[in-house]
């Protein structure tokens, strides 16, 4: 896990210092418990009680244990992204899709691989396949990301971001 | 398996085209306050997340951002929250049924905000998967905003020639300046 002084530290990753294919740090979180389910419902006010109640989700529902959430993996990619790009590249956009179920037990492995890198209107973009792939090697959460990493020497990304107008498919 | 022909009328009807681009009333998805420093701690604690920029405002102002700032997809959370003096979701599920899961009956602020049913026959949804598009970061103590609408719909045919169609939703948030933080798009198959 990554601790607050590494965040407070991070060095900007460029995108010159990027190459396609490219396996980015991965972020490793686990083993999940039944509390870490429980903190994430009480935040989000997510009473669903198969993401807490473990008789219910077993007997009554039929599955396997109480179940990670979707919004948990759905807020992970972009932080993960996030961390990416600090302190100055922007993560614009991810996509996924929900696959594999995540029990307690489970450890992630949250995971990105640089498939495309391409300048547009002065910025450097750099496409990502992105995942979160289980300790059996099951992916639960794949995706595509795009994020803006700083040129050496060139413009400042700007903030807010506004995407160039080539990029934006509506 | 190979493709089989599609069977039956097309799903994607004039009734269901004319909803394409239907909007849902702009709502307030945060409470009045707005985003606050309490709410933020316990949900960038639930993702694991000690990033020094959601807590430690002299570090904060160090950076490009300039101040405390709140993942951006907060926004799409705080919506979901039961509003102050509310009745109480929780008891008035379970008193209505004992066995409920404790989300079916649970209305809290869904409601709210909300865009009309597609009016189709296609009633199984299933996820078809998530965009999530960051623009700001949201401040403290920021106000947001949100408004949902059909951004598209398009039919598909399955290998088994059973027609479907593919929904996708698209929320915009925004704060009280009416600048864009993020935009989820979640599509949905109806089958």
């Amino acid at each position: 896990m990554t601790t607050a002084q590494e965040l407070r530290d991070k060095k900007q990753l460029y995108f010159d210092d990027v190459s396609v294919g490219q396996q980015m740090p991965p972020l490793v979180i686990g083993p999940l418990t039944p509390t870490h389910l429980f903190r994430w419902s009480a935040a989000i006010e997510n009473w669903h009680r198969i993401h807490y109640d473990q008789s219910f989700a077993i007997y009554h529902e039929g599955l396997p244990n109480i179940l990670g959430q979707g919004s948990w993996k759905q807020s992970i990619l972009p932080r993960y992204l996030k961390d990416m790009c600090l302190p100055d590249g922007w993560p614009w956009k991810v996509s996924f899709q929900h696959r594999a179920m995540i029990v307690p037990g489970d450890t992630i492995t949250v995971w990105a691989s640089v498939t495309k890198k391409y300048e547009e209107e002065g910025l450097g973009f750099i496409d990502l396949d992105v995942g979160m792939r289980l300790q059996y090697d099951t992916e639960t959460c794949p995706g595509k990301a795009t994020i803006v990493l700083p040129i050496r020497g060139g413009t400042a990304i700007p903030y807010p971001f506004v995407p160039p107008k080539k990029l934006v498919s509506q | 398996m190979s493709q089989a022909p599609a069977t039956g009328e097309s799903a994607l009807t004039p009734e269901v085209k004319a909803v394409i681009g239907v909007k849902a009333e702009k709502i307030e998805a945060s409470f009045q306050w707005g985003i606050e420093r309490e709410g933020l701690r316990i949900f960038t604690q639930a993702i694991m997340d000690p990033d020094p920029r959601y807590w430690d405002d002299a570090f904060a102002k160090t950076t490009k951002f300039g101040d405390i700032i709140t993942p951006p997809i907060y926004c799409t959370y705080i919506g979901r929250r039961q509003r102050p003096g509310t009745e109480d979701p929780v008891t008035l599920a379970f008193q209505q049924n004992p066995n409920s899961d404790g989300i079916g009956g649970v209305k809290g602020a869904e409601g709210r905000g909300g865009l009309p049913p597609v009016p189709t026959h296609l009633k199984r949804i299933l996820n078809a998967g998530n965009e999530i598009e960051l623009r700001q970061y949201p401040k403290l103590g920021d106000r947001i905003f949100s408004q949902a609408k059909y951004a598209d719909i398009k039919e598909r045919v399955g290998k088994d020639g059973s027609r479907m169609l593919i929904v996708t939703m698209e929320t915009i948030y925004t704060n009280q300046n009416d600048e864009v933080l993020c935009i989820l798009r979640a599509s949905g198959i109806r089958r």
